[in-house]
């Protein structure tokens, strides 16, 4: 192993002096501004503290981020690096767009990553692509609402609320005369955000997206009672009044007119500056049965990562730069920025946010214990189109089983056009 | 006048039709006639296998596809009622501002501002008025005195379309006026001169004069509103993604998701082929009931 | 004298009735944008949402440019909220690119189409009833469908990134040959054959008799081209990266899917999109006007 790395060094060293600089195309989602900043700040340094490998960054919008990279790779035209949302990958791997990256990755790199990096990033065996940061779902809080309203604060995975509990929250906070809608879910926000967000609730009450034994169908897993049940319950909080189905934006834990909000780590930052020490992160309540599939709790996990591209003639130089990003003082510039968890054990330990005691801390500890990667099959793209749409319809009050009856439908019938799709 | 062409009007008429038509060709009905060769293979967007000839399969499942028949008629119903709405409007608009009032120029601006704002743009407002706590509800509040239920209008199956019709026709009716107003300056003044002295009031000049001569503009008006309206996607994709309960959902939604998102481009392209057939029934019926006036 | 009078008050009440319909008229096509723009105005985002639904949305409580060109005194100027749309992105570029391709491909359009039409309409030759018909039915196919066989047509071609792939596939229009088709099918036989006497060529004909005749068709076909090409998304999106090409519906795109939304930055970004073409009809609308009563046809 050690041998091919050298030869390879020396090929890359030979075609380099003799080419000069090498320059390649990277292409990254437009999401929030700090994430942005840090990036383009590390193509800037990269670019400036070596000249065999020079990144050319590109911004794209998030919106149809996928669509461009399908139109892209259809027109041969895909950049060496490329930015991709974790589920995806097993989509692009499947089309043979984006190449493994086992062979460049050091023993000491692949031990250093956290689990559900590997996770998200492994198809068939292999290493498709990798992320310097993952995700975390829970619920951000308003600690003197939550006082006022005399609701317990739990602090830990295990002291989560139970259903009861949290409807009994919300009904309290509800009361309060501050407080329009006490739960924001971001409804500000459809597609990936509804698989992600909400995917984990279908878990909690014992179902979940496919059926993770076959991954040929959806039938029974989707549509079965626990399914209908979450939908339910979901849709229960919008009847309730506790969520408010058609937010105009998503501050309203910010300036005081909700009381939770249910998000990702990507909020941190902005919740800091409003509530200051009155912000409290809250895990993920347990929604169902502890002996249902899932132990009646789940959040979410994986998040953007980095891909190379089959397409590209400069593979080894794409990776210089990956490996650059994935250093862990580059890691933990881009975690104080967006709030994320680091994805290597060497970054979390010297981050703030993350180290033990740290702000975020229940991040770690609810990615140990109850995230569920999105379902690793190429048929991902259908089936989060089809689950979104799902979650938007339940919201808006349809018939629970029959919405989801037909993404079943669908899922099931994409799956059966590609023949389940085969690897060879 | 089907007499032979000499060489040189020959020539004439091949350097006036050319150019159009080869680029004609080139970016629509080639790319139409590969998607019609496409309608009977499984190709997907991207894939690991190759694309393989499955006759007419994709027909036959289209012919199942219950969502494609709920697009079809939704596509159906806002011809139908956005149709002659717009263009009774933009007739009107287009009276009023021929009209030689003081300052019309003005209001022929105000009424032309919604069409020259993009459908983007115009939707992204459109969705903020909408909103429960928006402007539309309150104002509904006010005119009833209270008495007015607020609705989510674009999370309601029973008022998310009409919403989105509403505002289709805001948009769309400068559009119709420009063509009506054009159509309007060339009816000849003298007609209603000649019409005032025989004693005509002004409901017969308008039904004997104007809407004769407008004959070729409504035509056209009509023709084209109706293929705007078969074609309804923007305002869709970014207002309710066919939602709630399918009640907003339109074939070009369904061709786009189908196409794009779940990358099925031979079924894609078999809802094209027949999409097409429809909209050119449609459109061959039309034009037999509303044949236009010529000279040549 | 009487009898005057009262003809005189009748007339009065029309106008009267005519400016009140105008009003109505006007407000109902004016209210959202003027809702627009003056969110577009009102630096404080928190203002904006507390307010939207009240009349009081079109008073700002404050006025101020900051969603447009930044509040370069804000305690931290280069914090997204308060660097504006300017300073979010490169407008300027955007805004070039969008006025640059959308122009080539209105002026090459209004030639060519025209051409196209003008031969169809003032020439009988075998097969134009069916070419006519072709031309309508080409205007029913959305470019949602031949979207991915066209991707691939172009790739071959070696467009990618450019700007003649957002200008060639798009010059020529059935929609607006058809239109073009109207308005010459109606001009009196006469009118070339007076010229073909006098020993003019066609193009002649085309060039100095029909086009000049023809300014409010080609005035409303450049603006309706102008509109549809200006609010063009899906295409640009599939066939450019990165900002040199890129248009402004797509930079809209790119600013919409920044979180936290900023809708005052939002509406600011609207309101510029919306100035080039205000500009463009406030400058070509008096060729409506111009009245081809005038010049003897009909």
């Amino acid at each position: 192993m050690k041998k091919l790395f050298f030869l390879l060094l020396m090929v890359l060293t030979v075609t380099m002096v003799l080419s000069a600089t090498v320059e390649i195309d990277l292409w990254f989602h437009s999401g929030r501004g700090a994430e942005r900043n840090v990036l383009q700040d590390q193509v800037v340094r990269f670019n400036a503290m070596q000249d065999l490998v020079f990144v050319n960054a590109i911004q794209l919008p998030e919106g149809s981020y996928n669509e461009q990279v399908q139109a892209a790779a259809l027109a041969n035209d895909l950049p060496d690096l490329l930015d991709l949302d974790g589920p995806n990958m097993t989509n692009y791997a499947w089309a043979n767009f984006i190449m493994p990256l086992d062979k460049y990755m050091s023993v000491e790199l692949k031990n250093d990553l956290l689990p559900s990096i590997i996770k998200q990033g492994t198809y068939n065996g292999k290493i498709y692509a990798l992320g310097t940061f993952d995700s975390g779902l829970a619920i951000w809080g308003n600690k003197a609402y939550l006082k006022k309203a005399g609701v317990r604060i739990p602090t830990s995975v295990d002291d989560a609320w139970t259903k009861e509990e949290f409807m009994d929250a919300l009904a309290k906070l509800k009361a309060l005369p501050e407080v329009d809608y006490p739960l924001d879910l971001m409804l500000i926000e459809s597609g990936e955000w509804d698989t992600y967000g909400f995917s984990p609730i279908f878990q909690a009450f014992g179902a979940d997206l496919i059926n993770r034994e076959t991954y040929m169908t959806a039938d029974g897993v989707l549509n079965g009672p626990e399914a209908v049940e979450a939908g339910k319950w979901m849709r229960s909080l919008i009847e309730k009044g506790y969520v408010n189905r058609s937010p105009a934006n998503d501050a309203a834990l910010l300036d005081g007119t909700g009381a939770l909000a249910w998000t990702g780590h990507w909020y941190y930052n902005n919740a800091k500056d409003a509530l200051g020490d009155d912000l409290v992160l809250i895990p993920m309540p347990k929604l169902g049965d502890e002996d249902s599939k899932y132990g009646g709790q789940a959040t979410g996990m994986g998040s953007w990562c980095w891909g190379i591209t089959t397409n590209s003639d400069h593979p080894y130089a794409a990776w210089l730069f990956l490996r650059f990003i994935l250093r862990p003082e580059e890691i933990l510039l881009m975690s104080n920025a967006n709030g994320a968890v680091p994805s290597r054990f060497s970054a979390v330990a010297m981050s703030d946010l993350y180290k033990e005691g740290g702000a975020l801390e229940l991040y770690v500890e609810q990615a140990d214990k109850i995230a569920v990667e999105r379902p690793v099959t190429p048929a991902y793209p259908v089936i989060t189109l089809e689950f979104s749409r799902a979650i938007q319809e339940i919201l808006n009050g349809t018939d629970v089983q029959k919405t989801l009856d037909r993404a079943v439908e669908e899922i099931d019938w994409d799956i059966e056009d590609n023949n389940g799709y085969p690897m060879d | 006048m089907a007499y032979a062409l000499s060489k040189k009007k020959k020539r004439a008429v091949l350097l006036f039709i050319l150019p159009g038509l080869c680029l004609l060709s080139m970016f629509m009905i080639l790319p139409f006639l590969m998607s019609f060769g496409l309608s009977f293979t499984n190709q997907r967007l991207l894939s690991r296998y190759a694309t393989e000839f499955i006759g007419w399969s994709n027909y036959e499942r289209l012919f199942r596809d219950d969502l494609f028949f709920t697009g079809l008629k939704n596509n159906f119903v806002f011809a139908l009622i956005v149709v002659p709405i717009q263009t009774v409007l933009a007739l009107g608009m287009a009276m009023v501002v021929n009209k030689h009032l003081k300052g019309v120029k003005i209001f022929r601006t105000a009424y032309f501002m919604p069409t020259v704002t993009t459908m983007v743009v115009v939707s992204v407002v459109w969705t903020f008025m909408y909103n429960p706590q928006g402007l539309i509800n309150n104002f509904m509040q006010a005119i009833t005195f209270g008495n007015w239920e607020t609705v989510d209008f674009l999370k309601n199956s029973q008022w998310a379309f009409p919403a989105i019709m509403l505002m289709s026709i805001w948009q769309g009716a400068g559009f119709q006026m420009l063509i009506f107003l054009a159509g309007l300056q060339e009816i000849p003044e003298i007609l209603y001169e000649a019409a005032t002295i025989d004693g005509a009031n002004k409901w017969r000049k308008f039904w004997n004069i104007t809407l004769p001569q407008l004959r070729n503009t409504t035509t056209f008006v009509l023709i084209s509103t109706t293929i705007l309206a078969l074609r309804l996607f923007d305002q869709i994709k970014i207002m309710t993604n066919g939602g709630p309960n399918d009640s907003t959902y339109t074939v070009i939604l369904h061709l786009y998701n189908s196409g794009f998102s779940k990358q099925r481009v031979g079924y894609a392209s078999a809802i094209t082929v027949v999409f097409f057939l429809i909209v050119l029934a449609i459109s061959i019926v039309q034009r037999l009931i509303l044949r236009e006036e010529r000279e040549v | 004298m009487a009898q005057q009078r009262s003809l005189k008050r009748v007339k009065i009440f029309d106008k009267v009735i005519g400016y009140f319909l105008l009003t109505l008229l006007a407000l109902f096509f004016l209210f959202p944008l003027v809702y627009m723009v003056s969110t577009s105005l009102n630096p404080d985002e928190r203002d904006i949402v507390n307010k939207m639904g009240s009349v009081m949305a079109f008073v700002p409580k404050n006025i101020s440019l900051k969603n447009y060109i930044g509040d370069p005194d804000a305690e931290d100027p280069t914090k997204t909220e308060n660097q504006g749309v300017i300073g979010r992105m490169n407008f300027g570029r955007f805004m070039f690119n969008s006025v640059f391709i959308v122009s080539c491909t209105v002026l090459a359009g209004l030639l060519v189409n025209s051409m196209l039409a003008f031969g169809l309409a003032r020439f009988s030759f075998k097969g134009r009833e069916v070419l006519v018909s072709g031309i309508v039915a080409l205007m029913i196919i959305p470019f949602e469908a031949i979207a991915i066989p066209l991707l691939w047509l172009v790739n071959n071609l070696g467009w990618l990134d450019s700007y003649q792939v957002q200008i060639i596939p798009f010059i020529a229009n059935p929609f607006y040959i058809f239109l073009f088709y109207q308005f010459f099918i109606q001009f009196p036989k006469a009118l070339e054959e007076a010229a073909l006497i006098d020993g003019a060529s066609w193009f002649k004909i085309y060039w100095k008799v029909a086009l000049p005749l023809s300014k409010p068709i080609l005035s409303s076909v450049a603006i309706l081209h102008f509109l549809m090409q200006w609010g063009f998304f899906l295409w640009p999106l599939m066939v450019t990266r990165g900002e040199e090409y890129r248009p402004l519906p797509v930079a809209m795109q790119q600013f919409f899917g920044q979180y936290p939304r900023d809708w005052g930055d939002i509406m600011a970004f609207a309101s510029m999109m919306t100035i080039p073409v205000l500009v463009l009809f406030v400058i070509l609308q008096r060729h409506f006007v111009n009245s081809v009563k005038s010049s003897g046809i009909k």
